[in-house]
């Protein structure tokens, strides 16, 4: 992990709308890096003058040092970023996190990704690797509406290798409506068996009766994992906005086991 | 450790400004507030144990900056900006604010910046013959009398004279050449005992011990919080006088008003503002007053902590009960808590 | 030995008129922290957020650093001689031109006492008028004006600490624990102590959450509740007949006015349950010592000093003042807005409150200022303006004012400052009111001269130099005087500070037992301080009242200017936030008081919010007769319902592009507490 604030130089190299409001961007490092980014960790990337905020990583820095992010536009920095050109030298940090997806523990077993709008990238990392080692996986994403649908390439290449169900708060008939816990049914039939592992992204709100209703089904508080979003100034443990209970997201987190989700959120 | 009979501080005070920048508690003319102001002159008339009383202001800040700049960018490059600070003695620290140095020490061990400042700096400490006002150290072990390995020097008075203990190489150093004799084997021993005796003089703290106790069980109730947060005004007094508060909060400042070239600094920051946590999409995890500032007691006197730090986030120094206008400083709340049911 | 860099310097926060002690911490000639005081005895150790963040407000980044002259719409740098023969050029054209009565100034509240005497005798002295005002004028006119009908003097009666002294607490219209926050905290932490608190705001604000009694009232009707508790009073007979018979006058008059104005009546207009105004009237009775405090809530309407006049029959009837913890205290804004009215920086009084067109003032000042004494009456800001758009004002100096945010009806006030031939501003940063300049003059910060502020409670306080005026910045005095000089008039040369204070002071009588080292000696004097009151005075009214017997004065309920009606279904009024202060230029600078709030809010009721199908968030376009703005909508039912609240501090969503100019009749103060409007969501293009 790095400890220090100052960023280091990147490059904005690619931008695509995907989604309302979202961008997907490519982005260039200006020193190789050797480190291996785990699934579930995160950077920070630097606006001169607009400041620092912490996004997930797509996908990993490549053999090129690019790696990619989804981001949508939510406060000043990031509606700089999206008014920032390609070619654009940027911030960065990173990564950040020693809570990670627990991909050793669940390769083996029924995984079931649940993701609400934005909280599909988090998950992409984690989705790709388990992919890549043959897992048994599927995906219930739930979005407002179509238009809030994020990540439109990466779902198509998923759709082609796992069972995905997208579902909507406001959909046109020939879509499926509700939320992701609706449709668990279905899942679990395309899955051969009800999932034994959940990992879930999106507002605290789906992810708390998400890990709710799998702790109530009697699946093991190990086998719900879910990814915290916070406020974040420092990434390494000492800005102290990312508390949660006695723990820092930014350091313990992002992603929690439902067990030590529940335990943290009765200290606070 | 070493002990010394000193028979007058203005010979070790002259010997360390030969090689520091010399702060010490002092007042302003026509006012008889303490602030740490730098000095050149010898030591103020004030560590006799009646007059002694602890800046409202604590030595922080010469550690853990207000505001510093963290890094700078011309355009092409980030470019980390290091402290420049000269060598200082911190000259007078009580040792509730010694604890929470060495609190501050273990929190920021990987932050440069601090470091930078902290290894600059010489600590010396003064036991505190007498209870201050609003003073609770003795009920979380940070005081009165100063904890071995928190200072550099600690100075015991001893009528017309002091009993000097050095207790790392810097402090073994620097007195060397003071030539000073050892100190008689029973003043130690007198030392250790008398510490009992100011303890007992301390009012009573069952308000703050059982307080404790309920805010690791949690039996306060979020209505109970959200109650008390009313009496929060959110002016962040209490974050910036705690000593071993640390939050602190990033920002960039353009150079030349045109390219990008800017500077980020940072700030101290309060858990206690309503937008501390609040994220970019308008989401709070903590966006009621209550929630907060349970928040800021579980922080300074959660079991969890006390685990990792090897004590409470607090040093009772009482700071937050003379700063907070709302009345919830530690002496308040711990009495309605008390009362709470 | 080393030489620090390091220094702490007392002096006085600059922002509210609570005026708190504050350290600044300094090093290399940059404010770099702020310690509070623990033996100042207003703030006693205690600080808002504004005043923990006053380093921020200190960055020199924005500061303005030469005199700026604009030339094809753009401002260029430019020496202060060349500023000056500019600005002597214009003035001499339109004096002669149009008469001394084309010229004015608008002085601070926001600067010291020193800089407020010099800144009334330069319009006095040099241009030749009465044409002075500042922002008094639009938060505390009505209280100056009121208060000396009735008892002969506008400040407040008693002293801060009498917040502590007394067993009842009632706050009549303000919102002390976000406007003046470390006087709000103690009020808190009188009622913890056992005293009772009785809130009458329309709004549920902190106090009145924490309040024993809190008395909801609809927007503007502070009159008739007051008549309506008086009514409740002497129908049981608790008045306090004592002191009515030994310290008052007209006794009969308001007893026959009030009973027109029965409790169910009362109930009606108002809104608040008889019950509850049965039981706030029992509360004051029973009261030992009642310490009364209000605000803007009762000055900024068009019948606001009937207001103050209210509030001041009611303490009067249950002999509530002149004695430790009772009186009637207004909550001054800015930190100096008592101090810039003792100064005589108001079109009426000299220094002092003599007023400016009484023969022997005249001679007294003509003497002691060795020139004529213009005889025509003097202007207000809202009449200077309006004299500007009938082109009958030309050339206006302001000194660190923002009228373009701060005064109501935005548009007016800027078609009138485009008019003039020439606006002179003397200002720290860029404000708005700045960009439309033909001339800046850079000034000094508080933290960047010596001088005094005086506090609501008549503290006048020194506040002390810590850091040099960036750039070529000097403070008001210095800049009037040299200007002054080129004018033509030279009696405005000080060696420094100490020195226009002891001008002042001779001049003043309500400060003439003062001097520098009196004032540092016991962290200020509260005047009147003389012959009489050495130390100083504490306590106003105790024996007797300043004009002698305390006057009752009847007075009527009448409805705000304007109401909703179908067009504009929904009353506005605004309101300030506890992180932000005035226009927001020192208070934004601080990322954190910036980032506690967005930039511009409209605060609407639940109720209200769903029928227009509003959600927090939601972008909102609001419209009066007079202008439109947008901004976001945030949901609260600390507001009743149809009533929406704007707080002034944004340039972005400007709240004065919505109010009204209609005036109270006898101080011109402007009705900025209630307009109507009309809401819609707007739509994504």
């Amino acid at each position: 992990m790095k400890l220090s604030m100052t960023p280091q130089t990147v490059h904005l190299i690619d931008q695509y709308d995907d989604g309302e409001n979202s961008r997907h961007y490519t982005f260039q490092l200006a020193q190789p890096t050797d480190e291996i980014i785990q699934p579930g960790q995160f950077f920070t990337l630097t606006l001169p003058n607009f400041g620092e905020a912490a996004f997930t990583y797509l996908t990993p820095p490549n053999n090129q040092d690019q790696f990619q992010a989804l981001i949508r536009r939510a406060g000043s920095l990031t509606s700089e970023l999206f008014n920032t050109q390609t070619g654009t030298l940027l911030g960065y940090r990173g990564p950040f996190g020693s809570g990670l997806w627990p991909i050793e523990m669940i390769k083996d077993k029924r995984v079931l990704f649940i993701a609400g709008g934005i909280g599909l990238p988090p998950l992409a990392t984690a989705i790709a690797t388990l992919l890549e080692q043959d897992s048994n996986i599927g995906l219930i994403y739930g979005s407002r509406n179509p238009a809030g649908q994020v990540l439109k390439l990466e779902r198509e290449e998923w759709h082609k290798q796992m069972p995905i169900i997208e579902t909507f708060d406001h959909a046109s008939s020939s879509q499926l409506t509700g939320t992701p816990l609706d449709h668990l049914d279905t899942i679990s039939q395309k899955l051969g068996g009800e999932p034994e592992a959940v990992l879930t992204c999106g507002p605290e709100v789906m992810m708390s009766a998400v890990g709710g209703y799998f702790a109530g089904k009697k699946l093991a508080e190990e086998s719900i994992w879910l990814a915290l979003e916070r406020r974040m100034h420092c990434g390494i443990g000492l800005c102290g906005h990312c508390y949660f209970g006695s723990s820092y997201v930014c350091t313990d987190g992002p992603v929690y086991s439902w067990a030590e989700f529940i335990k943290q959120q009765n200290r606070c | 450790m070493k002990s010394y009979q000193l028979s007058s501080l203005d010979t070790l005070f002259k010997q360390l400004a030969t090689q520091h920048e010399m702060f010490e508690p002092q007042q302003l003319p026509g006012s008889s507030d303490l602030h740490w102001l730098p000095s050149q002159e010898g030591p103020a008339d004030q560590y006799s144990s009646a007059k002694k009383r602890l800046p409202l202001a604590p030595a922080k800040g010469f550690l853990f900056a207000e505001r510093e700049v963290l890094f700078h960018f011309d355009g092409k490059t980030f470019i980390k900006t290091v402290p420049k600070v000269k060598p200082q003695v911190l000259f007078g620290l009580q040792s509730c604010d010694l604890c929470a140095i060495a609190y501050q020490d273990q929190f920021f061990k990987g932050d440069s910046h601090y470091q930078t400042r902290r290894q600059a700096t010489l600590l010396v400490g003064f036991d505190c013959l007498t209870p201050c006002d609003g003073g609770c150290c003795s009920t979380v072990d940070a005081g009165p009398f100063v904890r071995n390995g928190s200072a550099d020097l600690i100075l015991h008075p001893k009528g017309d004279e002091w009993l000097l203990i050095s207790t790392s190489e810097q402090g073994d150093r620097l007195i060397q050449p003071l030539n000073l004799s050892s100190a008689p084997s029973h003043w130690l021993e007198q030392r250790h005992k008398g510490e009992a005796e100011v303890v007992k003089r301390f009012p009573s703290d069952q308000h703050i011990k059982s307080s404790i106790k309920k805010i690791n069980q949690a039996t306060i109730t979020a209505e109970q919080w959200q109650q008390l947060g009313l009496q929060c005004l959110t002016c962040s007094g209490c974050t910036n006088l705690c000593p071993t508060c640390s939050c602190f909060t990033t920002f960039d400042q353009n150079i030349d008003g045109e390219s990008a070239a800017f500077k980020r600094e940072r700030c101290w920051d309060s858990c206690l503002y309503e937008a501390f946590q609040r994220e970019s999409s308008g989401h709070n995890p903590s966006k009621e007053a209550g929630e907060r500032l349970q928040r800021y007691w579980f922080h300074k006197f959660s079991d969890h902590y006390a685990d990792e730090f090897n004590r409470y986030g607090c040093v009772g120094c009482g700071r937050c009960e003379q700063t907070c206008p709302g009345g919830i400083g530690i002496h308040s709340i711990m009495r309605r808590l008390e009362n709470a049911s | 030995m080393f030489s620090s860099s390091k220094k702490v310097i007392n002096t006085i926060c600059p922002y509210c008129g609570v005026g708190c002690g504050i350290a600044l911490q300094v090093e290399d000639d940059h404010v770099t922290g702020i310690e509070p005081l623990p033996q100042h005895p207003v703030s006693q150790g205690m600080l808002c957020a504004k005043g923990w963040s006053t380093a921020f407000a200190l960055d020199p980044h924005d500061r303005i650093k030469t005199p700026l002259i604009k030339e094809n719409g753009h401002f260029r740098p430019a020496s202060w001689h060349e500023a000056y023969q500019l600005i002597t050029e214009s003035f001499l054209a339109i004096k002669q031109e149009y008469g001394p009565h084309a010229l004015g100034l608008i002085a601070c509240a926001r600067a010291t006492n020193e800089d407020c005497y010099a800144a009334q005798k330069f319009t006095r002295t040099t241009l030749g008028t009465h044409n002075i005002d500042h922002c008094a004028r639009i938060c505390h006119s009505p209280s100056v004006a009121g208060l000396r009908q009735t008892l002969g003097s506008g400040a407040m009666t008693n002293s801060i600490e009498d917040i502590e002294k007394a067993d009842l607490l009632v706050i009549f219209g303000c919102d002390p624990t976000e406007n003046h926050s470390v006087l709000g905290g103690r009020m808190i932490q009188a009622q913890q102590a056992g005293a009772k608190l009785l809130v009458v705001d329309p709004r549920k604000t902190r106090l009145a959450k924490l309040a024993d009694l809190h008395l909801q009232l609809n927007l503007g009707t502070n009159i008739a509740l007051i008549n309506g508790l008086l009514n409740i009073i002497f129908s049981n007979g608790w008045e306090d007949k004592n002191f009515l018979e030994q310290r008052c006058e007209n006794v009969d008059a308001l007893r026959k006015k009030v009973a027109g104005y029965p409790p169910k009546r009362v109930a009606k207009i108002t809104g608040v349950p008889v019950k509850k105004l049965q039981a706030a009237a029992k509360l004051y009775s029973e009261a030992n010592r009642a310490f009364l405090a209000y605000g803007m809530g009762i000055t900024q309407y068009t019948s606001g000093t009937n207001n103050v006049i209210a509030i001041s029959n009611l303490t009067l009837v249950m002999g509530q003042i002149g004695r430790a913890g009772t009186g009637i205290n207004p909550l001054r804004g800015q930190n100096n807005v008592q101090g810039a009215c003792d100064m005589g920086a108001l079109p009426d009084v000299f220094p002092g409150y003599q007023e400016a067109l009484n023969p022997t003032n005249q001679d007294k000042f003509s003497q002691a200022w060795r020139c004529e004494i213009p005889q025509q009456k003097g202007l207000t800001s809202l009449g200077m303006t309006s004299e500007a758009l009938n082109g009958r004002f030309q050339g206006m100096i302001i000194m660190g004012e923002d009228p373009v945010i701060t005064d109501p009806d935005q548009n007016h006030v800027l078609r009138a400052l485009k008019a003039l031939d020439i606006l002179v501003v003397v200002e720290l940063v860029m404000t708005e009111t700045a960009k439309l300049a033909d001339i800046i003059l850079p000034a000094a910060a508080f933290a960047e001269k010596d001088g005094t502020f005086t506090n609501c409670e008549r503290r006048v306080q020194r506040v002390r130099a810590a850091i040099p005026p960036p750039g070529e910045a000097k403070t008001d005095w210095q800049i009037l005087g040299e200007l002054a000089k080129q004018l033509g008039y030279d009696g405005m040369q000080w060696p420094n500070a100490e020195a226009v204070f002891n001008e002042l002071a001779q001049l003043n009588p309500l400060y003439m037992g003062m001097s520098y080292d009196k004032l540092e000696q016991d962290n200020g004097l509260q005047w009147p301080c003389n012959e009489t009151n050495p130390t100083g005075t504490k306590l106003l009214h105790n024996n007797q009242f300043t004009r002698g017997k305390g006057r009752l004065i009847p007075v009527d309920h009448t409805d705000p200017a304007e109401m909703p009606d179908n067009d504009y279904p929904l009353y506005l009024t605004t309101t300030r936030l506890h992180y932000h202060y005035g226009c927001g230029s020192m208070t934004r600078k601080s990322p954190l008081l910036e980032r506690e709030t967005p930039n511009g809010v409209l605060f609407i009721h639940p109720d209200d919010a769903e029928k227009l199908h509003i959600h927090t968030g939601t972008p909102l376009r609001i419209s009066s007769r007079r202008g439109e703005v947008e901004t976001r909508a945030v949901l609260t039912d600390d507001l009743p319902v149809g009533t929406v609240a704007m707080p002034y501090h944004f340039k972005e969503a400007p709240s004065n592009q919505l109010t009204n100019t209609a005036q109270d009749p006898i101080t011109k103060m402007p009705e900025l507490k209630a307009c109507a409007v009309k809401i819609e969501v707007v739509t994504a293009p």
